[in-house]
């Protein structure tokens, strides 16, 4: 037989209601009884508290693939779920899995906090479809991956939540799917456990098995997924390879927040090299000059201005804001403009980053909600130097040696090895 | 690796995917099972297409889930003894509660009609209390099954009829227990085993299924409505005067008794009695000295009928609205 493993969506929606469900009785039961009588409002008519949780979100997954899911908060990467574990139904759209589907959602909800670890393994084990003795016969292999053999017998309400956690993914990761659902639990447990269910997950791709991983984490779904469907107020904005929807992902968060920015207009900006020349790729080590004007629509007592330095997948390598340098602030009016000029040395890694600048107004009490909003400013690109690896430059030296009894071996001349930009 | 993530064109589903239809699966045999399409709008394909398959489907559902219904079974019942004063005391400690207030309703009873108070019904009293216990346990705990377990409810995909079912099983665990007590008391109270105490079974059977039927309805509702659980609290603690536990219904005279057998809980109850107790065989009919009938096999019928059309209308519509859950709970 064909390997007719995975999921097709196809024109997947979905609706909710704002607000209490129901407010009566008087609403509530006929439209209980519609729904029993089989006329319910199932149809793609919206009401009117109605709103659209999913508009024809279509997808596919076939066996031995990874489809990453990403999308800002209240996209609907849950409800799509929902849909997918068959919890809830779609209002219209066809939906189709084939084979086992599990999924690896929440993975402690099962656990009775009164129940000891032993317990709980059993229980939810039978909670996430294992069936018979399965459980049992896997138990060794459920305790080793969890590494809480000692705490085995103990009521899991005296676990810490990380324990909880990865007893419970361990549980989970013992299943076996042909269709696997993952939400975002891989964010449990150190990095030595999320590296295992990392391992882990890619080997049930191997297997053959179906994935779709709902994240907003970027890395972990570059990770694992070379498919991704970028979704955003319910619609599917985007799906194809990861790293293009990398780029369209954030690109959608900037253009959110730049929505806000009415207060703050970006004039000009600028990345150049120490003599002021425009420039936008730079050696690792090199001095870049940065230059910003932005113009206030409304007052600010005490602002301040910052650069950041971002990976694709939004993690922030570097930031600083004036204030946080030597406490320089400055009084804007209405109408005025502020200028920045940052000098910094690019001591980092091969790769491009995006430069965002920062606007602070230190009056703001907390001072850790100071940021009135960032730009997305531009772009600079450090070529990679395959003799180091890493997220910085640190200009190594590095001299090696073979140690012997006379010590004519021994480290203390200084050796220049292809390092040592600065210097050369 | 310029592969595109194939998305289907509608027309061409059909030839990668092939689309499985209910009376399909049931044809494939158990590994289609696995096989789950839902199409929203009402069609050849969808879930609702026979009032009757909602019954094979749950049968097939709990089949495929019958570990978890055992687990989820046993964890009820460890956690009525984990931490717990009582124990196993537990499982008699309600019946005989039924039984002491029993006696003293027909001591008081006894004392105004100016007879004298006869042990023997103690013997009926015991017998009745144990699957009133179980139907109230049963209820009590079955309304609070959904909701009680929200994480699992809004979380995980498993078929839901489980919850409230595995209360009512975890609450028979506990009338067994009692059951085996009474049958180690019963020779004491002067009962001895009759061919017609074999009735008790099948009316037993009828009590399950109509606890059952009843339990997948209060859960359901009680999900819907959160007060059903305390309306549910009050009908069972009146209940027990309302059905002939601490009584017969001949005592209320020929139409006391017609009305009092209505109670569908009743037919059960005195059935039991009766064909333990006095070793009636439940086919025939029992007229007592006044002319009043006591029992007529008619009711063994009216008993088996509540009890299939509840179990019937219970999963029925526990199905049909089972996806909704979800959303409202």
């Amino acid at each position: 037989m064909v390997n007719d493993v995975g999921i097709t969506a196809e024109g997947i929606w979905k609706k909710f209601q704002r607000g209490e469900i129901h407010d009566s009785l008087r609403d509530m039961i006929p439209a209980l009884l519609r729904q029993v009588g089989g006329r319910g409002p199932r149809s793609g008519e919206l009401g009117e508290r109605d709103f659209w949780a999913l508009r024809d979100v279509s997808f596919a997954v076939k066996a031995g693939e990874a489809l990453g899911i990403i999308g800002p908060n209240g996209a609907g990467k849950s409800t799509l779920l929902k849909l997918l574990s068959g919890i809830l139904r779609p209002n219209r759209g066809r939906l189709q899995i084939n084979g086992r589907l599990r999924a690896l959602i929440e993975v402690a909800a099962g656990f009775h906090p009164d129940l000891t670890g032993r317990e709980n393994v059993f229980l939810n084990g039978a909670i996430l479809g294992m069936r018979g003795n399965e459980v049992a016969q896997k138990l060794d292999l459920i305790v080793d991956f969890s590494g809480i053999e000692p705490f085995l017998d103990t009521p899991v309400k005296r676990y810490s939540s990380g324990m909880m956690a990865r007893l419970g993914f361990s549980v989970a990761a013992h299943m076996e799917p042909d269709v696997l659902l993952v939400d975002e639990i891989l964010s449990v447990g150190d990095l030595a456990f999320q590296k295992k269910c990392h391992d882990h997950m890619r080997s049930l791709t191997a297997q053959g098995v179906a994935v779709v991983f709902v994240s907003h984490n970027l890395a972990s779904v570059a990770q694992l997924c070379p498919y991704t469907m970028v979704l955003a107020e319910g619609r599917s904005q985007f799906l194809g390879d990861t790293v293009e929807a990398e780029r369209h992902y954030v690109s959608l968060v900037r253009a959110a927040r730049t929505q806000t920015q009415v207060s703050l207009v970006l004039e000009d900006f600028e990345i150049l090299d120490e003599e002021r020349r425009p420039k936008s790729v730079f050696r690792a080590g090199e001095v870049c000059r940065l230059r910003a004007t932005v113009r206030a629509n409304s007052s600010f007592s005490q602002f301040s201005l910052g650069v950041s330095l971002a990976v694709p997948s939004g993690d922030e390598v570097f930031h600083t804001t004036s204030y946080r340098l030597d406490g320089s602030t400055v009084d804007l009016e209405a109408g005025q403009t502020a200028m920045l000029e940052a000098r910094l040395i690019l001591n980092l890694a091969g790769g491009d980053y995006t430069v965002f600048l920062q606007c602070h107004d230190y009056a703001e009490v907390p001072r850790k909600r100071s940021e009135i909003c960032r730009f997305d400013a531009g772009r600079l690109q450090v070529p990679a130097i395959p003799e180091y690896g890493g997220v910085a430059f640190l200009d190594p030296v590095l001299d090696l040696a073979v140690r012997t009894d006379d010590g004519s071996g021994s480290p203390d001349r200084e050796l220049r090895g292809s390092g040592g930009m600065l210097q050369g | 690796m310029a592969r595109n993530l194939p998305i289907p064109a509608p027309g061409v589903l059909s030839d990668e995917w092939t689309i499985v239809t209910p009376r399909q699966l049931a044809r494939a045999g158990p590994s289609a099972r696995d096989r789950k399409t839902y199409v929203a709008e009402t069609g050849p394909a969808g879930r609702r297409s026979h009032p009757l398959s909602a019954i094979a489907e749950l049968v097939g559902d709990l089949r495929e889930y019958r570990y978890l219904l055992y687990q989820l079974t046993l964890r009820d019942i460890k956690l009525r003894y984990k931490q717990a004063v009582m124990g196993f005391v537990w499982a008699i400690f309600m019946p005989l509660l039924i039984v002491g207030s029993g006696v003293l309703v027909r001591y008081a009873m006894a004392y105004l009609s100016g007879e004298q108070f006869d042990p023997a019904i103690i013997s009926g009293l015991a017998l009745k209390s144990i699957p009133w216990a179980f139907f109230v346990g049963s209820i009590q705990f079955a309304s609070g099954a959904l909701v009680g377990n929200i994480n699992l409810v809004t979380k995980i995909y498993f078929p839901r009829e489980v919850l409230p079912i595995s209360a009512t099983l975890a609450q028979a665990f506990d009338s067994a227990i009692g059951a085996l007590a009474l049958v180690v008391v019963l020779p004491f109270l002067g009962i001895g085993l009759s061919a017609a105490s074999l009735w008790a079974l099948p009316l037993t059977l009828c009590l399950a299924l109509f606890t059952v039927g009843t339990a997948l309805l209060v859960a359901c509702a009680n999900l819907f409505f959160r007060d059903v659980k305390y309306i549910v609290r009050v009908l069972l603690t009146f209940g027990i005067f309302f059905t002939p536990v601490f009584f017969e219904p001949a005592m209320f005279g020929s139409i006391g008794t017609q009305l009092m057998m209505l109670n569908p809980l009743a037919p059960i109850l005195e059935g039991i009695r009766l064909a333990v107790v006095e070793g009636h065989d439940l086919l025939r009919s029992l007229v007592d000295p006044r002319g009043v009938v006591v029992w007529s096999p008619w009711y063994l019928a009216y008993a088996g009928g509540w009890a299939l059309g509840i179990a019937a209308v219970g999963v029925a519509l526990f199905h049909r609205l089972e996806f909704l859950f979800a959303e409202y709970i």
